[in-house]
């Protein structure tokens, strides 16, 4: 299936073995099945703090099975205002 | 400490003591409480009987970190209700040392001239202005500093206070002699009502203020600033990307209020992104990183620089780039970047200027996504042609005269940067402040978007109320210390670092205030602000948000569906 990634406030892909790698805006084809927490893993995104994902605008945790054309935005602890 | 008064109808001054009843008060409390007690709710904010109020915060002029913020207080002319509006800048902790807990200006002179008012070691002096009148902002610091020096304290006005634009801001002087500001509620036109065009703070000669306790203090105040540098937020990502960062999260939430208020994504949002911005100050050689006053430790505010390296604007916040940027259509950082200064330099709030342009946009005075039309128009606020000045009143005056009906704004103050649809925590702020539609009185964005201080969904009802409530009381309290409102990123999710505050506020005044008594003082400030609402006219009707936001906005398809019941539960406390 297919993803729509974005990640933001510095975050980047930094999976070397993928084409996205050293990107932040990007789509994806990954396995059918998988979880917000696998694709961390899967783009190797360097935080030591947790991140907070928005599939298709909504915050999610990170046990979430991902659908193929989803929009996935993930940023690390930010603030503003 | 001392009460500062200046009497601007017979252009006198006076130090007085404090009264008891304001003694264990600061900032908001402070400039809230003198304008209950001494302002009649129903006179005209721009007459006689108006008064302009600014104080520091209890901790201010101390070694607090971020601790330098200002308080500025009156009936606004924008909203026709009480105001308090925050500054950063280095005037706030200049007043402090020089022992001055409040500085009220009342009345009014006769004729046309516009006066200067000086604040040393030998007390209060004003003194009529002549070559300053009409000039901008920039060029008053300027000549200001070249008079005094580089130490000095300012606090100014522009053309838009001057000619008493509803909109009109009061910019302070920050360390570097760029400008901040006390942005919302048109105080800058209640400063031009006075006919003061600055204040200048000579702190040469002040002593320290004094701390009862100062081991206590000083060890409190290391908690605290170690609790603000470790915070992810206060520590790692408010410096790197200052709160624009904000941009590309708020589009990716589907709550970035575009089009005025049309929808709540921008296509445009990253090319005007805070990681876009962070590259381009870079590449300029800016600074991505500064404070507004000396002291603060998270440093979110930045020297943005244009295409040849110059310096073109400091201070460049989220909310103001969000709505020259997306509510007017337009993905130019720099074009933004000219008007975030010439708002600056005029001395008109950027928030309710980006707000009104997108409703004149909507009327049909510029095209959505016209950059240089945007600054035409800036100009004509400038030279105070009659287009100008309806754009100065704000959007509700613009929308009215244009026949605009999506006009986003509560208690005649435009709604900022986070759609209440998408994020309704805020939206139940926007709706009930006694401030009108201010994110800032409390930040449910941070709860409901940023998942800082807990978790609550941004487009359901559930907990929001609450969240709403709790976080304009604890608002209501730091804004009374004189923190800057950013330590709360830290606080919401750091207990130690919220009991240092109460520490350092012990330790200064040899008191023993409770987390308890911190939330009783929000609570009271809150309840002053309604109160002096109420007698100048307001109702519970008041505190809604406009009928447009019933219709739905994509990308979530969500409405504003609260009950007006649910609504008046936030302040029912
Ligand atoms: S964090 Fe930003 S707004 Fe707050 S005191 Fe520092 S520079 Fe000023």
């Amino acid at each position: 299936m297919k993803l729509e990634i974005r990640l933001f406030a510095g975050l980047k892909c930094n999976n070397k073995g993928l084409s996205c790698y050293g990107e932040n805006e990007f789509c994806l084809e990954v396995p059918d099945g998988l979880t917000i927490r696998e694709l961390h893993h899967m783009l190797n995104l360097q935080s030591s703090l947790p991140l907070v994902n928005l599939i298709n605008g909504l915050a999610q945790a990170d046990d979430q099975v991902l659908k193929d054309t989803d929009r996935v935005g993930i940023f690390p602890p930010v603030g503003g205002g | 400490m001392k009460i500062f008064r200046v009497n601007m109808t017979d252009l006198t001054a006076q130090i007085e003591d404090v009264p008891a009843e304001w003694q264990g008060l600061g900032g908001r409390a402070l400039t809230s409480a003198v304008v209950a007690k001494e302002v009649e709710p129903t006179c005209h904010p721009l007459g006689k009987k108006n008064k302009l109020v600014f104080a520091p915060g209890l901790l201010t002029g101390s070694q607090a970190p971020n601790s330098g913020r200002l308080s500025v207080g009156a009936k606004s002319p924008l909203t026709g209700g009480i105001k308090e509006s925050n500054a950063g800048g280095t005037a706030s902790q200049k007043l402090a040392r020089m022992g001055v807990k409040a500085l009220i200006i009342e009345g009014q002179p006769e004729g046309d001239n516009f006066y200067g008012i000086h604040i040393d070691k030998d007390g209060i002096k004003i003194e009529k202005e002549a070559d300053l009148v009409g000039k901008g902002n920039y060029e008053v610091i300027q000549r200001l500093v070249e008079k005094y020096s580089n130490q000095i304290g300012v606090i100014t006005i522009g053309q838009a206070g001057e000619s008493k634009l509803t909109a009109a801001n009061i910019s302070v002087k920050d360390p570097d002699g760029n400008i901040r500001s006390a942005g919302r509620g048109g105080l800058g036109a209640v400063m031009g009502s006075k006919r003061v065009k600055y204040i200048t703070i000579d702190d040469n000669g002040a002593a320290p203020v004094q701390i009862v306790d100062s081991d206590k203090f000083k060890d409190a105040a290391k908690v605290f600033a170690k609790g603000l540098l470790e915070h992810p937020v206060t520590g790692q990502g408010l410096p790197t990307y200052g709160t624009n960062v904000l941009v590309n999260i708020l589009n990716e939430a589907g709550g970035l209020p575009t089009q005025n208020f049309k929808t709540g994504r921008f296509e445009g949002a990253n090319k005007i992104s805070g990681e876009t911005m962070h590259d381009v100050i870079e590449s300029r050689k800016g600074k991505t990183s500064h404070g507004c006053h000396a002291g603060c430790v998270i440093k979110c505010s930045q020297i943005y620089n244009d295409k040849d390296g110059n310096y073109l604007t400091s201070g460049f916040e989220y909310e103001t780039i969000w709505g020259f940027g997306a509510d007017c259509c337009i993905d130019d950082l720099d074009i933004i970047a000219q008007a975030d200064r010439i708002c600056d330099d005029i001395g008109i709030d950027s928030i309710e200027t980006a707000v009104t342009v997108g409703v004149a946009m909507e009327g049909g005075v510029i095209p959505f996504g016209d950059g240089p039309g945007l600054l035409k128009l800036l100009g004509e606020i400038k030279e105070g042609t009659y287009l100008g000045r309806i754009l100065g009143n704000g959007a509700g005056f613009t929308g009215k005269a244009l026949g605009v009906t999506r006009v986003p704004v509560v208690k005649n103050q435009g709604i900022p940067a986070y759609d209440p649809r998408a994020v309704k925590g805020v939206g139940l702020t926007y709706a009930t402040s006694p401030m009108g539609a201010d994110h800032t009185a409390g930040y449910s964005v941070a709860t409901n978007i940023l998942k800082v201080g807990g978790d609550v969904n941004p487009l359901g009802k559930e907990g929001n109320v609450e969240l709403s409530r709790n976080l304009q009381i604890a608002t209501a309290a730091v804004d009374s210390t004189g923190l800057c409102l950013f330590v709360a990123f830290c606080i919401l999710d750091n207990a130690e670092a919220f009991q240092a505050i109460i520490d350092m506020l012990n330790a200064e005044y040899g008191i023993s205030l409770t987390a308890d008594d911190v939330t009783e003082l929000g609570k009271f400030v809150l309840r002053t602000e309604r109160e002096f609402n109420k007698a100048a006219g307001f109702t519970d009707k008041d505190d809604r948000l406009p009928e447009f936001f019933s219709d739905e906005c994509p990308p979530h398809n969500t409405t504003w569906d609260f009950t007006d019941e649910e609504i008046d539960e936030v302040f029912n406390f």
